[in-house]
């Protein structure tokens, strides 16, 4: 065998070796599970209702920050982070950010009269097939879905924030957009 | 035909039954890697004038070792209607469709999604959709409003579907159930599903002639609840202390995942042999 064939051999085999051991070993990197794991991809759209009965999609904030807040009337903590989103919502409304609260698996009754309760001015849409909360892996209620002017999911959480947290984050994107 | 033919044809020959027939223990067993190397290695030294044929068989049967010991068992895949489950060996992620006619699962890598149908190939696996009945539940109040359904232990917290992944034996026949909750009427719910057939020799449930859903609810404290417990046959409602409940039974695809030797390096084998042999042919014609 002379020279010039061995080391190609050599050399197909170590590449062969290497077409084998990526994919066994270098593939198991560790997958975020919940909204997270949504981050950057770009947010799945749907066509739902508000609690009025009018058609309505994230297709039309494009262009603007959407913090879209998945929520229940039955879920405390969602009851408890509602005055806090309403605030951030009046605070960044010139920053070009919407707050968005889409109810999962109820009846727009029982949702409008949640939101009247505690006067909450921005917009709640029905989500009654709860597509919203199964595409955006949520693990629990609430979840927070903060989506860029691009139509692309910038930050995604399990649970309630502190207002604290909704500053920072919104402060973030906003800069970043 | 020589030795080294015969030998180089029996290692190509159980690597492609490897890839078209997957899915055997046999393939993860010691002695049958040990085998395959025994095999290569006599095939190697019998074809090592013709280095290119040994190196061939070199690498296939190191993909198939490969994919015999270090490649993950057979496993199911089964995602909740508009998920997405992250799939390692097939190196992307499966999109479970909605819950509709005829639904495929998409396999998505990068920009690209590739619907999985009855084989769908990749480097180093092999997916095929195996469909499995699972139960979409629709829960309304006493008023007739729609309510939230939650399965804080499925693989989907939000999805009215139940995948129906556990059993349990009633009467001595099998049976697949799932739980949900009712967070806003604080019940948990455990549906317990019959098939057509199992219904029909059951006394109670034959009149319905379709797959019957049996509801069992207690409160959010795990206590029974009097008067708790009715069945549905498919598509049809029931009202349970107050929660009306209506199963639709669906037809709905999981992904069998099955590892197979490397695709790429076993080509590059094949692609080593074909030269290798040809070159040997022109060798001896000369």
């Amino acid at each position: 065998m002379n020279a010039r064939l061995r080391w190609l051999l050599i050399l197909g085999a170590v590449a062969i070796a290497l077409l084998i051991l990526v994919p066994l070993f270098g593939s198991q990197r560790p997958s975020v599970s919940g909204p997270a794991g949504m981050v950057g991809q770009t947010a799945p759209v749907f066509t739902l209702h508000d609690d009025r009965g009018n058609p309505v999609s994230l297709a039309q904030y494009r262009g603007k920050v959407v913090v879209m807040n998945l929520w229940a009337s039955w879920c405390p903590p969602c009851r408890a982070e509602m005055p806090d989103l309403q605030t951030v919502a009046r605070e960044y409304a010139r920053d070009g950010v919407v707050v968005v609260g889409v109810n999962q698996g109820e009846s727009a009754e029982r949702a409008a009269a949640f939101a009247h309760s505690l006067d909450i001015a921005f917009p709640i849409w029905i989500d009654d097939g709860q597509q919203y909360g199964r595409t955006y892996a949520a693990l629990g209620l609430p979840t927070t879905i903060v989506i860029d002017r691009r139509g692309v999911v910038e930050r995604g959480f399990d649970g309630p924030l502190t207002i604290e947290q909704m500053r920072s984050t919104l402060a973030q994107v906003v800069r970043a957009t | 035909m020589s030795r080294a033919a015969v030998l180089t044809a029996l290692v190509v020959l159980g690597v492609v039954v490897e890839i078209v027939v997957p899915d055997r223990a046999i393939y993860h067993a010691g002695w049958y890697n040990v085998a395959i190397a025994a095999l290569a290695v006599w095939a190697i030294v019998s074809t090592r004038r013709a280095p290119l044929i040994a190196f061939g068989v070199g690498a296939i049967a190191f993909a198939c070792i490969a994919s015999g010991l270090l490649g993950p068992d057979t496993r199911t895949v089964v995602g909740a209607p508009e998920t997405s489950v992250r799939v390692d060996e097939a190196g992307g992620t499966l999109a479970f469709p909605a819950a509709q006619a005829d639904p495929t699962v998409l396999l998505q890598r990068g920009a690209s999604a590739q619907p999985i149908g009855a084989r769908r190939y990749t480097a180093t696996a092999l997916l095929r959709s195996v469909p499995r009945t699972v139960v979409a539940v629709d829960v309304s109040d006493a008023r007739g409003a729609h309510l939230t359904i939650t399965q804080p232990t499925g693989s989907a917290f939000l999805s009215p579907v139940l995948l129906m992944q556990n059993t349990q034996t009633i009467a001595g026949l099998d049976l697949p159930f799932d739980m949900f909750a009712v967070p806003a009427a604080h019940r948990i719910v455990k549906a317990v599903l019959f098939s057509a057939a199992q219904a029909a020799s059951v006394p109670a449930l034959a009149a319905a002639h379709s797959p019957v859903v049996l509801f069992d609810l207690e409160d959010d404290t795990g206590a029974s609840i009097p008067r708790g417990i009715g069945v549905a046959p498919d598509g049809r409602s029931i009202t349970l202390v107050g929660l009306r409940l209506r199963p639709r039974v669906l037809e709905y695809p999981a992904v069998e995942v099955t590892s197979i030797p490397d695709l790429a390096v076993v080509g590059a084998g094949l692609l080593a042999i074909f030269i290798g042999v040809l070159l040997t042919r022109r060798r001896v014609a000369r």
